[in-house]
């Protein structure tokens, strides 16, 4: 059989065909090996993240210091205006449709295989020697991301934020949720995101009017405020390069459906300063849980299109000014030029309720950034005491009604 | 005071119940809450046109709508059809 040429195949098919393939920034930490993490001073492996900065510390020998930005290290933040096609972070790359989350490693120190799952967390202590194992290694379940962005906000700090987020939502709250309530019990995640910088074009046509003129006809009762006003057809293109827009690469979190999860809460405490994100050391997760991404590029790709053009429409606005009966937009585009996706696993405090209920009830959160401690949450609600407190107010507004009308 | 007035106090108490109702679940459960991407990303625009291509197409007069139907000027994450 003769073999297809690409000059006979339509266009599009042509340029997918001939497209390179998907350019990958290597950002594994060529330094660091699965195992043992050592201090670079002493080489005791019990080395922790410094709580309230980004600096790693041995717990040994005291010794500080810090992973490099992976802004300046990778050149992230240039060229976002020259981005041609995708360019896909080493730990952003497709998973493996066979990857495990356990995984077993051999302990350094004394030989021992342990099993680590990465589902939940980076690192784990050799349960025969103690030393602390880190996975650092880009493996191909998508555990390990191109960067990381420190805690900065400690836990007592969080506490507080929570504590304070609920005690100016105490009346209504549920019985159950406030007797239960311990701000202590909040977790450090880190949930996995994808950051993306990208270059688009977009376009959108429609119509604007122009109030031309205002007056009012009939008399008393009747009287009605008429307009005029003028038609036009208004089109526009923007051309324009977004940096550092996170998404999330969960599908359990991206879906931010609130009829049955709480997961915007989380959503609303982004951004991060991911300009400041370090590359990978599995020892900044010591203490803390994390969470494994499961969606690839591909994946998010529609949600970044529909999120750009967003952007655009919002760039587009301040252009339509002149049209103050407003603009009713009819058409819409988005043209991705280039874009460049890095993972990285970002800081959340997270404290969780679960109300029970139909389909398995509802769980609340209260999430606190753990870079800017922006706080949001869902505090569930005791229905009949807000009726009963509603339908109060309504009623004594309703009596102050009718003493008027009677008046 | 005429009829419409008069329905317009009445409905003022269902009214009220409700929007304290709506106020409160909104303030405790934020549903209406996600990141404001649009204004919360670093973007820079590299050009912007099509100003000096609008047209006046036609004239309304006298509608009693202050404002242009179907306006999402301000909605900007509702899609509407491609191009």
């Amino acid at each position: 059989m003769d073999s297809l040429d690409p000059r006979t195949l339509p266009q599009p098919i042509r340029d997918e065909l001939l497209a390179p393939d998907p350019a990958a920034i290597d950002t594994s930490a060529k330094e660091l090996r699965d195992g043992l993490n050592h201090c670079p001073k002493c080489g005791s492996t019990e080395v922790r993240h410094r709580p309230g900065t980004d600096r790693l510390i041995c717990l040994y020998c005291r010794h500080e210091w810090v992973a490099t930005r992976v802004e300046e290290a990778f050149g992230l933040g240039e060229g976002i205006a020259d981005l041609r096609g995708t360019q896909i972070g080493s730990g952003a790359r497709d998973m493996a449709a066979d990857a495990t989350s356990l995984r077993s490693y051999k302990c350094g120190g004394c030989g021992a295989e342990v099993v680590i799952n990465t589902a939940t967390a980076m690192t784990a202590r050799c349960h025969w020697c103690r030393h602390v194992l880190g996975v650092n290694e880009q493996i191909d379940d998508g555990a390990v991301p191109d960067a990381v962005l420190p805690f900065q906000v400690k836990k007592d700090d969080a506490v507080a934020r929570i504590r304070q987020f609920v005690n100016k939502r105490r009346l209504f709250a549920l019985k159950a949720f406030k007797d239960e309530f311990t701000p202590e019990n909040v977790v450090g995640v880190y949930l996995p995101y994808m950051v993306v910088d990208a270059r688009g074009n977009a376009d959108a046509a429609g119509f604007g009017e122009i109030e031309t003129r205002r007056y009012t006809r009939g008399e008393g009762k009747n009287k009605q405020t008429y307009y005029d006003a003028d038609v036009w057809r208004v089109q526009r293109h923007v051309d324009f390069t977004v940096d550092d827009l996170p998404l999330e690469s969960s599908a359990r979190r991206g879906n931010l459906d609130t009829r049955s999860n709480t997961h915007n809460v989380i959503n609303t405490i982004l951004p991060f300063d991911t300009k400041n994100a370090v590359t990978w050391n599995a020892s900044y997760l010591v203490g803390y849980t994390s969470e494994k991404r499961d969606r690839d590029v591909q994946h998010l790709m529609p949600r970044l299109q529909d999120q750009m053009l967003s952007i655009a429409r919002a760039q587009m606005q301040p252009s339509v000014q002149r049209y103050d009966r407003s603009v009713r937009w009819e058409h819409e585009r988005i043209d991705l030029q280039g874009t460049r996706w890095v993972s990285m696993y970002l800081p959340v405090w997270l404290y969780a309720y679960h109300q029970p209920g139909p389909d398995g009830g509802l769980r609340h959160y209260i999430a606190v950034n753990g870079r800017t401690g922006e706080t949001m949450g869902s505090v569930p609600v005791q229905q009949w005491k807000l009726i009963l407190v509603a339908l109060s107010i309504g009623t004594v507004v309703e009596a102050l009604a009718l003493w008027f009308i009677a008046r | 005071m005429d009829g419409d007035a008069i329905l317009l106090m009445l409905a003022l108490g269902p009214a009220s119940a409700a929007g304290f109702y709506w106020a409160m679940h909104r303030h405790y459960r934020n549903t209406d809450k996600s990141h404001a991407f649009e204004h919360e990303t670093a973007v820079e625009v590299l050009a912007l046109t099509g100003v000096e291509a609008d047209r006046k197409v036609d004239e309304i007069r006298a509608t009693r709508a202050p404002r242009i139907q179907g306006d999402n000027v301000g909605n900007h994450r509702q899609r509407v059809q491609p191009m």
